[in-house]
């Protein structure tokens, strides 16, 4: 089920669904499909997310970007490309992002959490695809340069790539469409330690540059993520189904399963990545509250993400004044969020 | 003085302040609670302001036999740029009202000294309501090795968890005016209780209210009303609300009768230093987390979650009408 008005026209290419879904309402017949970069480091999770992407009629995956984070970069490259095979699109770009966090520095990777090769320890063949020639940051300011106002980005991962785009073109926070960002612990407990989520604290000087820019961002925590639970129960139903990756991600998550019941005692997988992509084609499953976000970049809150509510007035300036609110994912419902995924995973 | 060996001993560690005067108060008429002491300390007011009106609070209330210590000037690491919160309290502290000089003295120790030799007098006897910075108490913490295992309860009102500040979106205003000193006493492992706005901003004191205080005769009542008209406005400018949160009142009286919250148990650390300075993270210890973090292996302490509000409200109304 979709709630989106499809309209199927011809497509010479290769024949996918066109829709206006993510807009709202189709007014004039046929409207593009909406283009996104997922800038990702794959990554269980991602994975999900990125099978999910390209199996959704409403959306072009113009490219993929890569960062380090459940990998190192180089291997977060690997795994994208991969990916784009498996999901039968080998054409789709792949560009390399930043190898190391903005101050620089041996960025830490959660092998733990996503094996060795960051896809559970499957042992997928090596692809057979390259990535493409530009940087990360380059890809992402140029597609932005190309098709103003009508890229949207899924960020994954730490947000390096995004902040040094910010910082290569000026006018990119105000050319990108849309940033939502799977990323922050909001008036929650992180996942790294108590005060910090894994991508923020991965490069927490880049993930205070993006909330800062002035960008249409949509930030989705782990506050919302973690009440988004797959069960046991739910991936046996997607193993038994006949969705074309349901083997492939029920393999993956073995490793990931494992994890969260030794982190959280969770008998299943919180959803990170594919809620995130959720929000992103289905807003309307979520309401989100505005508010200046800044990352703390020192000491032992390092990569805090504090939200100013607006619930008071202060009475000097302090550093959350003056700069743009960001939509903050407040609730989520929670059912039709697993539905959809499982739905997807299922019957594609 | 007053004795009753089964009285609640209390040292009130306190920045007067409108709503400290409302917790001493509170405090003198709470037939469970023996006030062995009050010492000051900066925040609403200056040390030096604090003491004068802990001296003038005592001799409204006809206590002058409560002995005050003076406590620090500077934050633990002997900063002076202090924020006061004149513009929340008046310029005295109480409400512009221009009081004068009270005639009596503090005493000759320091604050961190009486608060030292109390807790060793009566060994896990003697409850400290902080109700501003921590200074006093981590002065003491660093000075006695012996003070966290004397010191019966330290309960504090500071923190703001898992809601913004009150001095800018991180920070509550007592963790902000010190938090280093804050960050050792959280962890120093004492029995601490932490009440947070989280909780205090559930506990309104209404403009009725404020009206039936006004009705009544009880002295305190009559003195409060008084003073209590620069906090209502502050409150109305910066809150939109039409009434004032009871912050002091309601940790002291969470540390008389524990029955009034119910609290969580884990590790507090306090940020400070960068653009969060003041923030106070909690930890539940129900997750477990893939590497060692800054809040492994500390003690715990006890951060309130819920409040009985009307309850607190009624007791300090029945307090102060019956004085």
């Amino acid at each position: 089920m979709s709630n989106y008005h499809v309209v199927i026209v011809e497509d010479g290419a290769n024949g996918v669904v066109e829709a206006d879904g993510l807009n709202g309402l189709c007014n004039s017949g046929a409207k593009k499909r909406e283009k996104i970069i997922i800038d990702t480091d794959p990554g269980i999770d991602d994975s999900m997310a990125i099978l999910m992407a390209f199996q959704t009629p409403e959306l072009e995956v113009i490219g993929l970007t890569t960062v380090f984070g459940n990998v190192a970069t180089e291997d977060a490259t690997q795994n994208a490309l991969i990916l784009c095979e498996i999901a039968g699109y080998p054409g789709v770009p792949v560009a390399e992002g930043c190898t190391e966090p903005l101050k620089g520095g041996r960025p830490r990777v959660a092998d733990f959490v996503h094996g060795s090769d960051g896809l559970g320890n499957v042992n997928l063949p090596p692809s057979k695809s390259k990535k493409d020639e530009k940087t990360a940051p380059e890809f992402i300011v140029d597609k932005v340069n190309e098709y103003p106002g009508e890229v949207s980005i899924l960020a994954l991962g730490p947000l390096t790539n995004l902040a040094m785009a910010i910082k290569r073109d000026s006018s990119f926070a105000s050319k990108v469409k849309r940033i939502v960002i799977l990323g922050g612990a909001f008036f929650a407990l992180g996942n790294v330690n108590p005060a910090a989520e894994a991508n923020i604290y991965g490069d927490p000087e880049a993930a205070d540059i993006v909330f800062t820019s002035g960008a249409n961002i949509d930030v989705v925590g782990i506050n919302i993520t973690t009440q988004v639970t797959m069960t046991d129960a739910d991936l046996d139903d997607i193993r038994k189904s006949q969705g074309k990756y349901a083997q492939l991600i029920c393999n993956m998550c073995k490793f990931y399963r494992d994890w969260h019941v030794k982190s959280d005692g969770v008998y299943g997988i919180f959803l990170h990545d594919p809620v995130s992509f959720v929000a992103l084609v289905r807003p309307d499953l979520f309401t989100f509250k505005k508010g200046v976000v800044r990352v703390e970049t020192q000491g032992l809150c390092l990569g805090h993400t504090l939200m100013d509510q607006g619930l008071k007035k202060w009475n000097s300036s302090n550093p959350w004044s003056d700069y743009s609110p960001i939509s903050v994912a407040w609730t989520v419902e929670v059912d039709q969020v697993l539905n959809y995924v499982k739905n997807k995973l299922m019957h594609s | 003085m007053p004795q009753s060996n089964n009285k609640k001993k209390i040292i009130i560690d306190t920045d007067p302040g409108i709503d400290d005067a409302m917790a001493i108060f509170v405090a003198l008429q709470s037939p469970e609670v023996e006030v062995i002491g009050i010492t000051t300390i900066y925040g609403n007011v200056y040390t030096t302001l604090a003491t004068r009106n802990a001296l003038h609070l005592l001799e409204i209330a006809g206590r002058t036999d409560i002995p005050v210590a003076e406590g620090s000037h500077v934050t633990i690491t002997k900063g002076t740029k202090l924020r006061i919160a004149s513009f929340v309290h008046g310029t005295d502290g109480l409400g512009n009202q221009n009081f004068p000089p009270p005639k009596g003295k503090p005493i000759e120790q320091s604050a961190a000294d009486f608060l030292i030799e109390q807790a060793r007098h009566y060994p896990g006897e003697v409850t400290v309501v902080a109700l501003g910075p921590l200074t006093n108490l981590a002065l003491a913490i660093q000075a006695d090795p012996d003070f966290t295992k004397n010191i019966g309860q330290i309960a504090l009102l500071g923190g703001a968890f898992a809601v913004n500040g009150n001095v800018n979106p991180a920070a509550e205003a007592n963790i902000f005016g010190d938090p280093d000193a804050a960050d050792i006493v959280f962890t120093c492992g004492a029995d601490v209780l932490a009440v947070g706005i989280n909780v205090t901003h559930q506990v309104v004191f209404t403009d009725a209210d404020r009206d039936k205080l006004a009705q009544s005769s009880g002295q305190f009542a009559q003195y409060l009303c008084k003073i209590l008209d620069v906090y209502f406005s502050y409150h109305h400018d910066a809150y939109s609300t039409k009434g004032v949160y009871l912050h002091d009142p309601t940790a002291l009286l969470a540390a008389v009768d524990p029955s009034l919250i119910t609290c969580a148990e884990g590790v507090v650390r306090v940020q400070t230093v960068g653009i969060t300075r003041g923030l106070t993270i909690f930890y539940n210890k129900q997750k477990r987390f893939g590497e060692v973090t800054e809040w492994s292996n500390k003690p715990s302490v006890k951060v309130a979650v819920t409040v009985d509000a009307p309850r607190i409200v009624n007791l300090v109304m029945e307090r102060l009408m019956n004085s």
